[in-house]
């Protein structure tokens, strides 16, 4: 039976799930768009999986979930290993173009520039407050422009002339697109000038004052826009390679931080088996008042039973589940499960030390004279880590 | 006599001087109370009351002084920090801070001491700099200026703790001044070093250790609330977080003495000596600067970092921080930050 490593990658835009295999081969690859249920597709996925791949073959040693709704999807699959998809894009990139130098990654809404040297990543960037040049704002547009986003590319290569277009703001940036088209422009120009002032805008925000070097790479589900490709390679002046696999590379990537982590940690992989697509999974979420912070606290159920509290920023409720399961973990699993308790309750003691009533006051008063007495340094250590 | 209460904004640059603070009230028989710490329904009563474009750090104090004078105090302690060096201000809005205070809040119950602090150092115990509180509290000349000496004396104390490697952090939460002495008398006789100081540290996974220096304001990298526990995320992953308040005055003087003109605010100096000391530091991996969106003076330094960044080859990251409660983008950040220091260490 072969190893297979999932990899999911939880966009704003799309959902994408692969395997690979020990060699790092592609098994399974599926890029859907996140409809606003991500646990409904990644079930769905998970389903479709189970179809094309004959799962009697492989067994699953390792998941990663990355992209900005991993932590809510760990949980429904028990990932091994949970990463920014920074690092997982790069880990892809870097795997598929060895000689890689400056990755562009567009995503759905967040734009990244990663700097590569000998392989691994020195230097990222990415957008901060604003959105504008990212796939959402593109998907908008071709909508009001009622072009397909799949045609969207191609038309700006038939534009005839430049026009251009204000890049800093998505509202600046659909008035000038308005007031052009009324001036008798055609939407392929109109296009284009978009893409040139897209690339513009992601080379202000982001590149800024770096030295870029090559290979140029350029992945994300924005990628596949060969309009925008082309007006990436008439700024920089150089070729840009789109890989193969452009639009699941963070789930490509987070696979092999996977399986990385499981060859290392040596454990067995704590993926909750294919089964999970016939479980019931709801979220439920409450404004927990116990503090000012007024957190809210959201709870993901397994067929009625809770399998994760996330959202507060005391660690309270989250640790509260943590206490309940390591009850019914299996023996295999307890140690590791002890220990994260103990950091637990590590960090409870301290959030208490930070409070200022006066009860904790009495308390801090108190563990400061005990430790006047006997010196536990070993004991103080684990707090202050 | 009625017994009067005084308040003290947990704000600005209440986590640089609050054991001054402390010390001082506590030898004048003052009853202090401070205002609590920074929280969603706290911060929310300070934004409906500021400016809108204003920098958060400001908004904050506005929800801290509000908090205050819920709690019925008689004064609020909100002194006009003109300048800790000669020839040297603070940021405007620290400047005209009791005029914004009593024109955005005019219905405040309390009464504000607005003493105006100008020193020559980071000393601000001298009587000229209290003298309105002497006056509004009725104390004689000779007791406050004794209570002044020996407030300096304290927070030099702490001062040296924090030379040593200590974090502010380390200190915070800790209001009742016994506890606070005790705390620092344990910290001088102590023979375990302070955090960023320790060589053997344990990570989850057992993943390498690396360094970083955190250049932040110290009302941005000590407010848990607005920043999400940047410390504490920091060392869960494995990091020693080295901060300004570590380096020396020398250092930094030192560095800035290299730049053609220093910048007008003391902080962002203070900030500057210390990133560009870490920056030629070996023993620092990266540098992060922390900042809150729009801030003026910052829109300089972290340029100039940026820039000098590269001449010293050193990874370097600007997180910025404001009103928002998600905490996903600064974990993204530091998480795949962390990680490009850890793939570089292991190449190496």
């Amino acid at each position: 039976m072969e190893n297979l490593y999932l990899g999911v990658d939880i966009g704003s835009v799309s959902i994408n799930i692969v395997a690979i295999d020990e060699q790092n081969e592609l098994v399974f690859k599926l890029y859907t768009r996140n409809s606003g249920n991500p646990i409904q597709l990644v079930k769905k996925g998970l389903a479709k999986f189970k179809q094309e791949v004959e799962i009697d073959q492989y067994k699953v040693a390792g998941v990663g979930v990355t992209g900005s709704g991993r932590q809510l999807i760990a949980y429904v699959l028990g990932a091994d290993t949970i990463k920014n998809e920074i690092t997982a894009h790069a880990r892809a990139s870097t795997f598929y173009h060895p000689e890689a130098g400056t990755i562009f990654e567009i995503g759905g809404q967040d734009s990244k520039l990663i700097i590569v040297e000998d392989g691994i990543a020195v230097d990222f960037a990415m957008n901060t407050v604003c959105a504008a040049g990212t796939g959402s704002f593109l998907d908008h547009q071709a909508e009001r422009l009622g072009i397909k986003i799949e045609d969207f590319g191609g038309m700006a290569l038939e534009a005839e002339r430049d026009v251009r277009i204000a890049g800093r703001c998505t509202v600046f940036a659909e008035s000038d697109m308005i007031s052009k088209q009324q001036y008798g422009f055609t939407k392929p120009e109109i296009i284009k000038g978009l893409s040139v002032a897209l690339v513009r805008n992601y080379m202000n925000n982001l590149v800024r004052n770096r030295v870029l070097k090559g290979e140029y790479i350029f992945q994300g589900g924005v990628a596949a826009n060969i309009g925008i490709k082309a007006a990436f390679e008439a700024e920089i002046g150089s070729e840009v390679i789109v890989p193969q696999y452009h639009d699941v590379m963070g789930a490509i990537g987070i696979a092999m931080l996977a399986k990385r982590d499981v060859k290392r940690s040596g454990q067995e992989s704590n993926f909750r088996g294919f089964d999970l697509t016939e479980e019931e999974f709801a979220t439920k979420s409450f404004e927990c008042d116990d503090c000012a912070n007024n957190c809210e606290v959201i709870k993901v159920i397994a067929d009625g039973r809770t399998i994760a509290v996330t959202g507060d920023r005391c660690g309270k409720w989250t640790a509260s589940l943590i206490t309940d399961s390591s009850i019914t973990a299996n023996s295999s699993k307890s140690e590791t499960t002890q220990t994260v308790v103990k950091d637990q309750a590590a960090a409870e003691e301290k959030l208490d030390l930070y409070k200022t009533d006066p009860e904790a006051e009495k308390q801090v008063m108190q563990e400061l004279e005990e430790l006047e007495k006997d010196d536990q340094t070993e004991k103080e250590d684990n707090i202050l880590v | 006599m009625v017994k009067k209460k005084i308040g003290i904004p947990r704000a600005l640059l209440y986590y640089y001087y609050f054991p001054f603070w402390l010390k001082l009230f506590a030898e004048l028989g003052v009853e202090v109370i401070i205002s609590d710490n920074t929280a969603r329904d706290l911060l929310d009563k300070g934004v409906k009351k500021s400016l809108s474009e204003i920098c958060v750090p400001m908004k904050i104090l506005v929800a801290h002084v509000l908090n205050l004078d819920e709690k019925n105090c008689d004064y609020i302690f909100l002194p006009r920090f003109k300048s800790i060096r000669k020839g040297v201000v603070l940021c405007p809005k620290f400047l005209g801070l009791p005029d914004m205070i009593s024109h955005s809040l005019p219905d405040l119950k309390a009464e504000l001491i607005a003493d105006q602090i100008e020193s020559k150092n980071d000393d601000i115990s001298a009587y000229v700099n209290h003298k309105k509180l002497a006056k509004k509290l009725k104390i004689k000349k000779s007791e406050m200026k004794a209570a002044l000496r020996k407030a300096a004396k304290f927070w030099w104390r702490y001062r040296q703790l924090l030379f040593a490697g200590y974090s502010i952090d380390d200190f915070l939460g800790v209001e009742k001044i016994e506890v606070l002495e005790k705390l620092i008398t344990k910290f001088e006789n102590s023979k375990q070093l302070p955090q960023s100081k320790r060589s053997e540290l344990k990570t989850a996974g057992n993943e390498e250790v690396v360094d970083i220096a955190l250049i932040g304001y110290v009302y941005n990298v000590y407010d848990k609330y607005i920043n999400m526990d940047i410390i504490n995320k920091l060392k869960e992953m494995g990091v020693r977080v080295h901060t300004f308040e570590m380096v020396a005055q020398e250092i930094i003087e030192q560095e800035l003495a290299r730049l053609r003109k220093p910048m007008f605010w003391e902080f962002t100096n203070k900030l500057y000596g210390a990133a560009r000391h870490y920056f030629a530091s070996k023993n620092i991996d990266g540098v992060i600067h922390l900042t809150a969106f729009g801030c003026g003076p910052d829109s300089i330094l972290g340029q100039i970092l940026e820039i000098e960044s590269k001449d010293y080859e050193k990874a370097f990251m600007t997180l910025r921080i404001d009103e928002q409660t998600g905490e996903s983008h600064i974990i993204t950040r530091i998480e795949a930050f962390i990680d490009l220091l850890r793939l570089k260490k292991e190449r190496n």
